[in-house]
């Protein structure tokens, strides 16, 4: 079964008429990874905070299907849930919250909204230490306020390792690339190809190819203007690093 | 005051007048029309049977372990204390009403001469019983010795309606360290009127930390005098209001002397009509060269209907210094809430992580482990209480 089913999707600001995502149309299957590439303003983050189901975006026409489901029903905590997850291009700072205290509020909420029991703290620490230790997360971050004084690199391995926490079927990272250096990217990568398996799939959102050096997909879409206006394999994102986005920007117009 | 002024019956009561809006300091919380109904005081009243015993278990350092000194409608109750009092003389000359009518007015209170490290915390429990209403006043006279330190609370608990009036003297010694946590956690239909004043001289470490949850009308003075150089002050506190509560504090930090350092932290959350109140004011002296004091006070507004007033004030006399204030107040941040949602943290629960999170950091200024948890514990069964009640 498709995990995810974008079917001819329009989405506007709520309080403006201009429309973002314009017909967009995407299936994903369990396992696959699939990178969204495109210039600045075609709307890669409006469609990870519409599948997140963030505020202040109207769904004007088309659906999105998840596990069979009608995901833009759902509040953000049940998509979640449900396996929902997204790695922020700006991960938000929470003063006062541990890290360590929100994972673990984070995962029993998830598990009890999926009738599962609770994690206990030694098992959730075991855990915790184990998926850190691989993504090259201190203790001492741990033990820091979410994202507080966080560099930009600590911010997306702490994105990660939420994720490798929460184990999530669908994961959408949104231009998790950006402000990282060479080093944090591949430390950062080598974490999302670990999480990669035949039950969960990803979306990968970037402008640049570079990430994709690391996390080869196995599918390429080029976003345009709100849809996607061409699907090609890994070499795909080769030629626009080539060509640049020009051309099929103008092909959308 | 004008004597021309008919008094009104809570004033006939008390044979005091209360002070009224046209007073600066009292702007917002206009005791003249806040009070409504007459609080006699020096009334003699016995608790009954079991309402001590229920306070007590009901204060949120029930499970710390403490030296407590306890006070039963303003008189010393020796058969729940562990400590009695000691000879030490009240020095202070306020001219401020609440301090008017405590000096008038109080049958009792905790006098203590702190000499060497006591490190089991000293707590001090004001309960009033449920009686018909009146004035309780109690006034407390605390020495920190040179090189002493301590910890000391003040638990303020009741039923019924009574207007509480409590004065806490403080003297802290050369080199000498005090930690004071105070909770106001009167009755709902009570009145909480206080000033604390606190002398703090050469080299001591003074961290004050108020917690006010209780009362329909709080008024909480502060006084602190730096008196020798190289001093520190931590004041700081939290509001969790509900309901019409009001509570209103004032404080005034006085630089008297150079090389001494301030800082103010208040917390305050609030829901329904609830109203705060911050006025800090810090003077430096002439000749407080390098003075650092600083004060902020941050509002979480919770409803529509919530409102909270601050003011800062600076007066500065010295041109060394450096003195700062900031003053927020708004709503839970939409993106951290959506954040916490993305993780699967339902609305409810994220909203009181992050209610619990912002008075959290008034909380961090409490140093022992263990009023600290109970502060923090406090604060968690508010916000459930609070959600229960929609």
């Amino acid at each position: 079964m498709t995990l995810l089913d974008i079917d001819n999707l329009h989405v506007k600001l709520e309080d403006e008429d201009r429309e973002i995502i314009r017909g967009l149309t995407l299936a994903v299957n369990p396992g696959e990874v699939h990178a969204i590439m495109g210039p600045n303003g075609s709307g890669k983050s409006t469609l990870s905070y519409v599948l997140s189901g963030r505020e202040g975006y109207q769904v004007t026409e088309g659906s999105v299907t998840y596990k069979g489901e009608d995901l833009l029903e759902m509040p953000p905590e049940e998509r979640a849930a449900k396996g929902v997850f997204l790695a922020f291009q700006y991960p938000i700072e929470i003063p006062g919250v541990a890290t360590m205290q929100f994972l673990k509020v984070a995962l029993n909420s998830q598990r009890k909204a999926r009738g599962e029991k609770e994690l206990s703290t030694p098992d959730f620490m075991r855990l915790v230490k184990d998926r850190a230790a691989k993504l090259n997360v201190s203790q001492d971050m741990l033990k820091r306020p979410v994202n507080v004084g966080f560099s930009g690199g600590e911010k997306k391995r702490a994105e990660i390792l939420q994720m490798a926490v929460l184990e999530p079927s669908l994961c959408i990272l949104d231009e998790t690339d950006s402000g990282l250096d060479i080093d944090a990217l591949r430390v950062v990568a080598e974490g999302v190809n670990a999480l990669r398996s035949p039950d969960r799939a990803m979306i990968v959102i970037t402008h640049y190819q570079r990430l994709l050096d690391y996390i080869v997909p196995d599918f390429v879409h080029v976003l345009s203007k709100g849809r996607i206006v061409k699907s090609g394999d890994k070499s795909l994102a080769l030629e626009l690093e080539e060509k640049g986005y020009a051309e099929f920007t103008q092909d959308a117009a | 005051m004008n004597a021309a002024i008919a008094r009104t019956a809570a004033e006939e009561a008390l044979g005091f007048h209360l002070p009224n809006r046209r007073m600066e300091e009292w702007r917002w919380t206009d005791l003249r029309q806040l009070i409504d109904k007459p609080y006699p005081p020096r009334q003699k009243v016995e608790a009954k049977g079991g309402d001590v015993e229920r306070l007590l278990a009901s204060s949120p350092f029930a499970g710390v372990a403490a030296t407590r000194m306890v006070f039963v409608n303003g008189e010393y109750d020796a058969k729940h204390s562990k400590q009695s009092n000691a000879f030490v003389e009240s020095t202070a000359a306020l001219d401020d009403p609440v301090n008017l009518m405590n000096v008038a007015f109080a049958t009792d209170g905790a006098r203590l001469r702190i000499e060497g490290n006591v490190d089991t915390p000293i707590e001090f429990v004001f309960i009033s019983t449920d009686a018909s209403p009146r004035t309780v006043a109690t006034r407390n006279v605390i020495e920190i010795a040179d090189d002493a330190s301590a910890t000391i609370i003040e638990t303020h608990l009741g039923e019924g309606s009574y207007l509480a009036n409590s004065v806490t003297e403080i003297r802290i010694g050369h080199n000498a360290r005090l930690d004071r946590v105070k909770v106001e956690l009167e009755s709902h239909d009570a009145v909480h009127l206080a000033h604390a004043h606190v002398i703090v001289d050469r080299n001591a470490a003074f961290r004050d930390f108020t917690l006010t949850a209780g009362a329909k009308l709080n008024r909480q003075n502060g006084t602190f005098r730096f008196i020798g150089e190289f001093a520190d002050a931590k004041v700081s506190g939290a509001y969790l209001l509900a309901g019409k509560q009001h509570a209103d504090t004032r404080l005034v930090v006085g630089h008297e002397v150079a090389n001494c350092a301030s800082r103010e932290l208040f917390k305050c959350v609030m829901d329904g009509h609830a109203r705060g109140i911050f006025q800090g004011k810090v003077i430096v002296r002439p000749g407080a060269q390098k003075t650092d004091g600083k004060q902020s006070s941050h509002a979480l507004l919770l409803s529509e209907t919530a409102e909270f007033d601050a003011k800062p004030e600076l007066e500065i006399y010295a041109d060394d210094v450096a003195c700062g204030h900031g003053a927020t107040s708004g709503d839970l941040n939409h993106d951290h809430v959506f954040y916490l949602k993305s993780r699967g943290i339902p609305e409810a629960e994220a909203k009181a992580l992050l209610i619990a999170a912002f008075v959290g950091e008034a909380f961090d200024t409490v140093h022992h482990d263990g009023i600290r948890a109970a502060l923090e514990d406090f604060a968690a069964r508010w916000l459930t209480e609070r959600r229960r009640k929609g």
